[in-house]
């Protein structure tokens, strides 16, 4: 385990300094990612602002869940940045350069990217968690539990959407799109989804680890949101794992779509 | 343990889907694709030595790339059995990767935007090479591989050569026992592919490493191989030392004169014209009938040249000429020793 | 070389025959028609929720949340039928790829609009038939006066015009900035918050919605979706108004822009 640590330690610091080494166009796209999230947020700004509130759900609340799944998704694509090449690496045979080295592929192939903009979620994340009024500083430490585990599910849905791609080939493009629809699913007040909807958005599309539930979890403390919240990204995460080692055993290397050439 | 690589029955298929024509093939494809069932590598079967230097030869889709995946721990067999180093590759790929290395000509474990010093520290986290060996052995191939000024340079800023050269110290670095070569020379100028070639042989015989190699260019497969495994259609097809096939097949080189004259017209035994343009003719040599020398000598007899290539024959013609061999032989296995 | 952004002998046969193209290779692409019907579903399904639970509230006055979704439908039809042509551009210019473009006998821009408006008419049809089924599906009946929604067509026409127009123009700045995705952003954020993408302007503070009549982005979002909520021919004439006299600046802008980048180039050595 330590090993795993060291190797994931090692990883970040040199896809760090990959991103860092072109350093105008990392602050560039930090930046405007940050004011585009900002812009784009403050249409709630302006619905809050008529409509006061619904079922209960006001503007910080909105604030928080906003903040805490934009963050989430930063961290995804800081930490783990190689998810959203994941379904490409599997097609094109890019898999193996991770396989022949002696450390766990699916870190490895994770860990290989980190994209600039990430950045720019996370300040603008961490920005609307502290104007949504609703941690106080006993709370704070939560932000990093629920960021962290909305970051965790992020990666892990982002993985298992990828996965296909063992099985069904060239779905990349799909998987990225069916990747992205969470964060719309995410970032909408949870009171306006039930019935069937809201089973779906804490199954399929996990869109309740990703938001809701950590956001309510900074609102309002309780040990078993904290067990729901943990517990939840831990399932997802293991759940990943379990998909893309089932893949592996499919893997091709690239050499179908060769053959089909 | 006697063998380095082991391999027996090895077999792997792949299921390919075929797809119908048109909107409603394409709509009927959803539902149901009829498959295919391609086979890349056939019942084969041959072992390596330790420390042996051996060439994997083929036309593209042989089967060559998929088995060395295949003992690289990168794929699953559908059958068979194999051993690397006692090992079976595919259970316990985690074990063997830290004793073996790889070199995919197509594929870089280099940060393109950072020097390759930085890529180099994180392999040796990655191999847990410990500090001391990690910084001798750096040390070594930097003088060795002529690296020094190179060292500091994002990797995107080197040429071909230079970049491949730092690939290979990237595959030594843990010391494997089992060096995998996918085509390390494609793309390189004649320079850079003779440095390389150079680097592999010396750095295998200094540390006593076992080579697999593939290659499409038969100078690699010469200048740095000891025995040759030719692979058609998944099968063994021809497994013999590098020298012998030297003598049967690689008996012959390819001659481009550029002459003053319009045309030339050579008449010595085993010469044969392959192409003929105004002012360049092309000639195909068989050594064991004229020499290098005594068709040169007969041209410049003729004609002044202002130009001459001596090449070898490309390598898809030694391997036609095996499998014409082959073809003519009832069971292709017979040839091997 | 001072190519206009027209030829003189401008042939429209020929700009035609490049927009037919584009829209059979359009149609080719399955996954992504796919894919962005499944996306268009998505944001419907979530405003359908939003506006039945503030429809409840009674927040909404006269109009229901019916009306609000045939809004959103309207709105959402013109901005992911928009084909990202500033993209295509920016990537001719990344390339060196323009080089060849312009000695070709058309003009680079005019061709590049051709072949954007041929993959944005595919685009158009499919989501214009999707999102009416779709909505209908989620509103559960047409709006409350359903014949504003034929005034929405000519409107929806005029409004991608304006939006290939200016998503030109974004990709022209490549040739100032190598990379026009932060201006592309920019842009769209703002037609999403001044054009009403999603909340009508009714809903907006006052100053706010001043402020957005002042720019483009009121016509060609909202005054498209607006026809929700009622026949209303005259505010169609105005927003028709509008969303030409725009299109023509732009266009007027697009063109200055385009010559300048041209005059670079040959400064550059082109």
């Amino acid at each position: 385990m330590r090993a795993i640590l060291n190797f994931a330690a090692a990883l970040f610091v040199t896809n760090l300094r990959a991103t860092l080494a072109l350093r105008g166009a990392f602050w560039f796209a930090a930046v405007m990612m940050l004011l585009n999230n900002l812009l784009y947020f403050s249409i709630w700004w302006i619905f809050f602002d008529r409509f006061d509130e619904i079922r209960g759900w006001r503007f910080g609340d909105m604030a928080a869940l906003f903040g805490v799944v934009a963050a989430g998704f930063g961290c995804a694509v800081v930490f783990a940045g190689g998810v959203r090449d994941l379904g490409r690496y599997i097609i094109d045979g890019e898999l193996d350069g991770f396989l022949t080295q002696p450390k766990p592929p699916l870190l490895h192939a994770l860990g290989s990217q980190s994209r600039a903009s990430g950045w720019g979620d996370i300040a603008s994340g961490l920005f609307l968690i502290g104007i949504s009024g609703v941690v106080r500083p006993t709370t704070a430490p939560l932000v990093l539990v629920a960021v962290a585990s909305s970051a965790a599910v992020f990666t892990a849905t982002g993985v298992i959407l990828h996965s296909s791609a063992f099985w069904l080939g060239r779905t990349d493009s799909l998987a990225r799109q069916f990747w992205e629809f969470q964060i719309a699913f995410s970032s909408y007040p949870r009171v306006i989804f039930g019935g069937v909807l809201k089973v779906l958005l804490f199954t399929v599309i996990p869109a309740g680890f990703i938001g809701f539930l950590p956001a309510e979890l900074l609102r309002d403390f309780t040990w078993l949101g904290l067990a729901a919240v943990l517990g939840g990204a831990s399932a997802y995460v293991l759940l990943a794992f379990a998909v893309f080692g089932r893949g592996l055993r499919r893997y091709e290397s690239g050499n179908r779509v060769g053959l089909r050439a | 343990m006697s063998h380095a690589i082991e391999v027996r029955g090895l077999r792997k298929t792949y299921r390919v889907r075929e797809r119908r024509e048109g909107f409603g093939g394409a709509v009927r494809d959803l539902f149901r694709a009829p498959k295919r069932e391609l086979v890349a590598v056939d019942d084969l079967s041959f072992a390596i030595a330790p420390g042996e230097r051996v060439a994997f030869v083929g036309p593209n889709g042989a089967g060559k790339s998929t088995t060395i995946k295949i003992l690289s721990g990168i794929l699953h067999p559908s059958a068979g059995d194999a051993a690397v180093l006692g090992l079976c590759p595919w259970r316990d790929a985690r074990q063997i990767a830290f004793r073996i290395g790889t070199v995919f000509g197509q594929r870089s474990q280099l940060w393109i935007h950072l020097p390759a010093a930085d890529s180099f520290d994180l392999l040796a986290r990655i191999y847990e090479i410990d500090p001391a060996t990690y910084q001798r052995r750096r040390g070594e191939f930097v003088e060795a591989f002529g690296l020094g000024p190179l060292l500091k340079q994002p990797v995107r800023q080197l040429s071909l050569g230079q970049r491949m050269r730092c690939e290979l110290v990237a595959s030594l670095l843990h010391a494997p026992e089992i060096l995998f070569l996918d085509e390390p020379t494609i793309g390189l100028d004649v320079t850079a592919k003779a440095v390389i070639r150079d680097l592999i042989r010396e750095q295998s015989r200094r540390e006593g490493r076992t080579l697999l190699f593939t290659s499409h260019d038969t100078g690699d497969m010469e200048s740095v191989c000891d025995r040759v495994i030719v692979i058609h259609r998944g099968r063994i097809l021809l497994d013999r030392p590098v020298a012998e096939l030297r003598r049967s097949y690689i008996g012959r080189k390819r001659i481009t004169l550029h002459s003053v004259a319009e045309s030339v017209d050579l008449k010595l035994p085993g010469v044969e014209v392959i192409e003929r343009r105004p002012h360049c003719t092309e000639v195909d040599v068989d050594l064991k009938q004229s020499s290098v020398e005594r068709v040169v000598q007969e041209v410049l007899r003729l004609t002044r040249i202002n130009d001459l290539a001596i090449e070898d024959p490309p390598m898809d013609q030694i391997v036609q000429a095996i499998y014409a061999d082959a073809e003519s032989t009832p069971a292709p296995e017979a040839l091997a020793p | 070389m001072t190519t206009a952004a027209l030829h003189p002998g401008f042939r429209p046969a020929k700009y035609l025959a490049v927009a037919r193209t584009a829209l059979r290779q359009a149609l080719a692409e399955r996954a992504a028609i796919v894919g962005r019907m499944a996306f268009y579903f998505v944001i419907l399904l979530i405003f359908s929720q939003l506006w039945y639970v503030v429809g409840e509230m009674g927040a909404l006055g006269e109009l229901g949340a019916t009306e609000f979704l045939w809004y959103l439908a309207l709105t959402e039809w013109v901005m992911l039928s928009l084909t990202p042509v500033h993209l295509d551009i920016e990537a001719d210019v990344r390339s060196g790829e323009i080089a060849y473009r312009l000695s070709r006998p058309i003009s680079y821009l005019g061709g590049r609009l051709a072949e954007a408006a041929g993959d944005c008419a595919l685009r158009a049809v499919t989501l214009g038939i999707w999102g009416f089924a779709m909505a209908y599906l989620l509103a559960g009946s047409l709006p409350k006066d359903p014949s504003g929604l034929l005034l929405a067509l000519p409107l929806g026409v005029l409004a991608l015009w304006l939006g290939l127009v200016s998503m030109a123009a974004i990709g022209v700045t490549a040739f100032w900035l190598q990379d026009c995705s932060p201006v592309y952003l920019v842009w769209q954020k703002a037609a999403f918050i001044l054009g009403g993408l999603m909340l009508p302007l009714e809903i907006y503070p006052d100053w706010l919605r001043q402020v957005a009549d002042w720019t483009p982005f009121s016509a060609f979002m909202y005054g498209v979706g607006r026809m929700s909520f009622g026949f209303d021919p005259v505010l169609a004439g105005e927003v028709a108004l509008r969303l030409v006299g725009w299109s023509l600046l732009t266009t007027l802008l697009l063109v200055w822009m385009y010559r300048r980048a041209l005059r670079g180039l040959e400064v550059n050595g082109g």
